[in-house]
């Protein structure tokens, strides 16, 4: 999942991207409220975690601004502990969620995942499709009940293809799930982790549709 | 005792005392007046009814005269002979001086009136000391009244004093009853003319206090607000130290985590800077400062942190600038404005300081040809707690958002402008310090 982390306090900023990184998200970070209208109009994050004091364009501005447009990707804000007004603004403007200065990674991490869920309709942390099972709090693997390691892209690619089953993702759609800006986007990197998630997983469990993209096939549980 | 009641009851019963003497002299001296005219009235009625009587009759020794014992009676005949002494023990001079005299004889004084009829003369005399005693007996009636007076009149003034001071009591509880944060003006309204100045003067110190306290209070809350962004950044690099899993991780967790602490001292430090400036706080004596030997100083210092940024760093000095202030706030000043450069200044620029007595004012600049600051952004550089927008700057260099704030308070403090300009070759940001007093 591709966050977008606007956050102007370049420690807290480079903090949150290494913790949001480790938990398996792909991060983009911008430090200030018109560098994040920017990234938000590419159109690629599936959240936003937004501190509501981003200099040139506020936090709060950003948030009107994107639900304004009927942008309804989650959004979790930063605020202060004893700052209840702007906590309040920031959710009467649109905000999914929010944490409280100095916060813990873990949490804000659940948070967002928390949010990811809601937002595709599903109660339960776990997303099956067929005798695929993807935890996304502990970013476990089963297929048929048997654990399988995945690497952190490989992970990414197959909860990009789970967040939308059936549909065919094209390579640069695939790409901006698994790369942030800052990332260096390696040539023909899609097709060898899909031949990783092939070996792993079973041959027949991603389709490659020639020309289009790659789309997950349901396989139901030979157990079933 | 020292009570204004006190006093003025001293001072009231003083006067008082003096009054009743003042009343009991003038008594005293009247009533002897009056005595003297009465007695010597009754002296010529005396002598005039021995006269117009036969002499014959009036027997040696009688009594029917009034006061008799304090009369005495002389008569003459036309010789010289003595016919008649009324009190022979009482020896009074053979005196033919008609009239009324008074006379010193060793029994006091006497008041004598002669009188001469037909062949005889006639001399009445009388003891002055009985005048006195009537006129003292008189002045002594008067004033026991009076006396007898005094302690109620202190009893009254005891209590009319301490109504008329109650103003000032009831100012005093209102002061007392105050809480230390409550410094809204006492009311001056119904306070009698002696007491409203103080009160007055009381309300400009409470106003000035109020309004001490409310800065204080706005540097407080801006002090916590500016501690808690350095402190949940270290709060997440430790969780990120916590979660490394291998080696080189931990060691760069680590590393982050020790920067973030050094931002959080240096604000709080910057923060202690800046409280020390507080207006009123510092009374520490001007020295005479040779602003090269501080810049020299500063340099020195800083040049570590310049070399480890490939900053190049120097100073160009013309000997023997002097100011007169406080050695550690320009040292501070100093300090403050060559860390700013060298820490927005990206590696491999320059800053220079210069120091020069320019236009006969003690003058220190720092340029350097880092990103500098926007027109509109160079006012509000020196607001606390204000750090430039636009300058994109590594988390390594993050200020306190402090420095340009503590130079003005110390400029300010020394008589000397802050201005700021283009830094070197049109680049980057060169600020000013004029002291305003001619370097000696």
């Amino acid at each position: 999942m591709r966050i977008l982390l606007a956050e102007d306090d370049p420690m807290i900023g480079a903090s949150v991207r290494r913790g949001l990184t480790q938990d398996g998200f792909t991060v983009d970070w911008v430090e200030d409220g018109r560098a994040a209208e920017a990234a938000l109009a590419e159109g690629v994050h599936d959240a936003v975690v937004l501190d509501l004091g981003l200099p040139r364009k506020s936090g709060l501005e950003v948030l009107s601004a994107m639900r304004r447009r009927h942008d309804a990707r989650p959004v979790l804000i930063l605020t202060a502990r004893d700052a209840v007004a702007d906590r309040v603004a920031g959710l009467d403007a649109g905000a999914d969620d929010y944490v409280v200065k100095p916060f813990d990674l873990g949490e804000l991490a659940a948070r967002l995942r928390a949010l990811l869920r809601r937002g595709a309709g599903r109660a339960e942390p776990v997303v099956t499709y067929g005798n695929i099972a993807f935890n996304t709090a502990t970013r476990e693997v089963r297929v048929d009940g048997e654990a399988v390691q995945l690497s952190a892209r490989e992970l990414a690619l197959l909860e990009a293809m789970l967040a939308r089953p059936g549909a065919i993702l094209s390579r640069s759609q695939l790409e901006d799930k698994l790369y942030g800006w800052s990332d260096p986007v390696e040539s023909n990197a899609v097709e060898v982790h899909i031949h990783a998630l092939r070996r792993k997983l079973g041959a027949d469990v991603i389709r490659n549709v020639r020309g289009v993209g790659w789309m997950l096939a349901r396989r139901d549980s030979a157990a079933a | 005792m020292n009570s204004i009641r006190y006093r003025l009851l001293v001072w009231l019963l003083m006067g008082a005392a003096l009054a009743v003497a003042g009343a009991a002299i003038g008594t005293y001296l009247r009533a002897r007046d009056e005595a003297n005219a009465l007695f010597d009235y009754q002296l010529k009625q005396m002598a005039a009814s021995l006269t117009d009587a036969p002499f014959a009759a009036v027997a040696p020794g009688s009594s029917a005269l009034g006061a008799a014992d304090a009369l005495v009676v002389q008569i003459w005949d036309r010789n010289g002979v003595q016919l008649f002494m009324s009190q022979p023990r009482r020896v009074l001079p053979q005196h033919a001086q008609l009239g009324f005299t008074t006379v010193a004889t060793e029994h006091g004084e006497w008041r004598v009136f002669s009188t001469l009829a037909e062949d005889q003369v006639v001399q009445v005399a009388q003891p002055m000391s009985a005048r006195r005693e009537l006129a003292a007996s008189m002045a002594l009636r008067t004033i026991v009244p009076l006396l007898a007076a005094l302690p109620f009149l202190a009893l009254f003034a005891w209590f009319t004093i301490a109504r008329g001071l109650s103003p000032l009591n009831r100012v005093a509880d209102a002061v007392a009853r105050r809480s230390p944060v409550a410094l809204e003006p006492l009311s001056e309204a119904g306070l009698p003319s002696e007491v409203r100045p103080l009160v007055h003067a009381l309300n400009g110190l409470l106003e000035r206090l109020d309004q001490a306290l409310v800065a204080q209070r706005s540097f407080i809350a801006d002090a916590a607000h500016e501690l808690r962004t350095p402190l949940t950044a270290v709060h997440l690099q430790a969780q990120l130290a916590e979660r490394a899993t291998t080696d080189a991780d931990r060691s760069a967790a680590l590393t982050e985590l020790k920067g973030g602490l050094e931002r959080a001292t240096r604000l709080s430090e910057q923060l202690l800077a800046l409280a020390r400036e507080e207006p009123g706080v510092s009374d520490r004596v001007a020295v005479v400062i040779d602003l090269g030997t501080t810049a020299r100083t500063v340099v020195a210092d800083l040049a570590p942190l310049a070399a480890a940024k490939g900053i190049d760093l120097g100073l160009n000095e013309t000997q023997g600038v002097q100011i007169r202030g406080d050695a550690d706030a320009i040292a501070t000043l100093v300090s403050n404005l060559v860390d700013n450069a060298v820490r927005y200044t990206p590696s491999g620029g320059r800053v220079d300081v210069v120091v020069t007595p320019k236009d006969g004012a003690a003058t220190i600049e720092v340029r350097d040809n880092g990103p500098g600051i926007s027109l509109e952004d160079r006012e509000r550089v020196f607001d606390r707690f204000y750090r430039g927008a636009a300058a994109h700057v590594p988390a390594a260099a993050v200020g306190s958002g402090l420095g340009l704030a503590i130079v003005r308070r110390i400029a300010d403090r020394h008589d000397a402008t802050v201005t700021l300009g283009p830094g070197l070759g049109d680049k980057g940001l060169g600020v000013t310090v004029r002291f305003a007093q001619p370097s000696p």
